[in-house]
């Protein structure tokens, strides 16, 4: 693994610091684009990844994607490829009109774009009702719209498991760099430990929280997180509660692993649950 | 001239409005007045069942303000007020003009607020909205109508000319309780205010620069705050200092005036589910208490502050070296 590598937009990414795996195409995260340079000779323009956003470069080279962890920033701007959580406003004959964030223009997710959804099997979604789905395209140019999607359309399957309706729970905000490390910490397997990308949060919660029947997040890029924990009785409520509350706090005061481990042990037992 | 009762705080009571409502579910929040990004269905339901078992998102109890931060500016009368992450500016600023003809003995206080688009994305920068209205209504009659600042004190020739002050309430980031956030910061900054002086000398007013003698205070008769009270669950649970999302899936709201004596200078239930009679009087006294604990706040913050600029005034005079 090299050095850590800030980009400023406009630059390049070295080559040396793309994952080495040659089997799999590499897939871009967002901030960053592929451009083509024209050169000296014909018929051989070279390709460059250029940032568009200021971060750190990260690769993962298990899945080969390369991309920008921007700063955390509060305004979100949807990406190919984005998972997040949009709040449906109002529905149309073809579409669902959502919200991904709010004052902006709506975006659209198909009737059909569900899990086995046919005509006549199509969720039912109603105005305020909540759904993870994945961005499709957010088109060019000024007034694009964002389209949404809660299914693979080349195999009909919600890929990465869990996209459709979220039902109950409870939803909390985070900046979008939060949100980000979060997806990240969430997806990575458990060989690497712990702490990953500064958070600890989330495992310290699981492992607390295991004897209550754990619980169930979804993190939207857009700088919502969902969380359920309708497994565990009585204390579901303030189960959630902590968890938001432990995530908030992390973001907002940008705590150190260590910290955040006394923060989890501090807010459940202030919430009376360890 | 006015008789000498009309200084104690009028006691002003409104009536409730029985609006007709539009929507028939109580659970269904009335309060439409910003155009905020709507609750989704979840997040309602959430915090109205957490509420039952009274615990609330950020974990506080139901009487219990979020941590208020007050600081000053380099000026006088310059609090920028952080409530959570409500973030408010007041500036208290003073000039003399004429006063007005019915009223040659009272000089002028006024407040404004303007709700621009650098506080939340909801609101529009030269729109008036409904929210802004509202709030400016509650911050006139619990300050200016209770005659909080004593405006006789602000004449200086009678029907010639007199102080006119002005408070102007800028709202930088938006998380709920506008009102009472407002409101302590306006009378924070109404106490910290330090006024030019000025004397009446063979019928010329002469007002002197804050170098030449030392600016006067504001006469401040009482110091009234509001504290609104959210009602959730058909009445059953009432709240304090409501967050953006809680104010969203409250079901109706309680303004209550108050000052430190417990004289109850304003009391609003404008729209809404209704609140048991009894409510309103056992929900005063938690108000006198909230506002008393504010109050004291507020003074030691000044306090500590207004002892600071006093080091630093004599400071600077007994300095032995002085600019040439």
């Amino acid at each position: 693994m090299s050095a850590p590598l800030i980009l400023l937009p406009g630059d390049e990414v070295p080559s040396d610091h793309l994952p080495s795996n040659n089997s799999n195409p590499l897939k871009l995260g967002p901030g960053l684009r592929l451009l083509s340079q024209p050169s000296s000779k014909p018929d051989a323009t070279s390709h460059v990844l250029t940032a568009t956003q200021a971060g750190l470069v990260t690769t993962d080279a298990k899945r080969n994607t390369v991309s920008i962890l921007s700063f955390p920033n509060r305004r979100y701007i949807p990406t190919v490829n984005d998972l997040v959580i949009a709040q449906i406003h109002h529905s149309s004959i073809d579409y669902f009109h959502c919200m991904v964030t709010p004052h902006t223009a709506h975006a659209l997710l198909g009737q059909l774009s569900f899990e086995g959804a046919t005509k006549k099997t199509r969720p039912m979604l109603k105005q305020g009702e909540l759904v993870y789905a994945r961005v499709l395209s957010v088109g060019v140019g000024a007034g694009a719209e964002v389209e949404l999607t809660c299914v693979n359309p080349a195999t009909g399957k919600s890929e990465p498991g869990g996209l459709g309706p979220l039902v109950g729970g409870m939803v909390f905000e985070v900046s979008t760099g939060m949100a980000a490390r979060l997806i990240r910490a969430s997806s990575s397997s458990a060989e690497q430990g712990d702490v990953i990308d500064g958070l600890a949060v989330l495992s310290e919660l699981g492992k607390k929280l295991e004897s209550l029947g754990g619980f169930e997040i979804a993190v939207g890029r857009n700088g919502k997180v969902w969380v359920d924990c309708s497994n565990a009785g009585d204390s579901a409520i303030k189960a959630t509660i902590a968890i938001g509350r432990c995530l908030q706090t992390t973001d907002d005061k940008r705590l150190n692993p260590v910290d955040q481990k006394k923060l989890v042990t501090r807010i459940l037992r202030e919430m009376k649950l360890a | 001239m006015r008789p000498a009762t009309a200084k104690w705080p009028k006691m002003v009571q409104k009536k409730t409005f029985d609006r007709p409502r539009r929507d028939s579910s109580p659970r269904c929040a009335i309060r439409k007045m910003s155009k905020e990004a709507p609750l989704s269905v979840a997040e309602r339901e959430f915090i109205l069942e957490a509420l039952r078992e009274n615990v609330r998102l950020d974990g506080r109890g139901a009487d219990q303000f979020r941590s208020l931060n007050l600081s000053f500016g380099d000026e006088y009368g310059h609090v920028k007020l952080q409530l959570g992450k409500t973030s408010i500016v007041v500036r208290i600023s003073s000039e003399v003009t004429k006063p007005r003809d019915d009223r040659p003995f009272d000089g002028l206080f006024n407040i404004n607020l303007e709700l621009s688009a650098m506080g939340s994305p909801a609101w529009e920068n030269g729109r008036s909205n409904e929210l802004e209205a509202y709030v400016t209504h509650v911050l006139d009659s619990v300050i200016r109508r209770s005659n909080a600042l004593d405006t006789e004190s602000l004449c200086i020739l009678k029907g010639v000319s007199c102080w006119s002050i002005r408070a102007d309430v800028h709202i930088l980031d938006y998380d709920g309780n506008l009102t009472d956030a407002a409101c302590i910061a306006i009378m924070t900054g109404l106490q910290h205010f330090r006024r030019p002086d000025a004397v009446v000398r063979d019928g010329q007013v002469i007002v002197y620069g804050v170098e030449e003698r030392v600016p006067v205070a504001l006469n401040i008769t009482h110091k009234p705050l509001s504290i609104t009270f959210n009602a959730f669950n058909e009445g059953h649970n009432i709240i304090v200092d409501a967050t953006r999302k809680e104010e969203q899936s409250s079901e109706g709201e309680l303004v209550i005036g108050i000052n430190n004596g417990g004289d109850v200078c304003f009391l609003s239930k404008f729209s809404g589910a209704p609140v048991d009679a009894m409510e309103v009087v056992t929900r005063s006294n938690v108000a006198l208490e909230k506002v008393k604990e504010i109050n004291a706040q507020v003074e030691r913050v000044m306090q500590a502050d207004l002892a600071k600029r006093a080091k630093k005034g004599m400071a600077e005079e007994s300095r032995a070296e002085n600019d040439r």
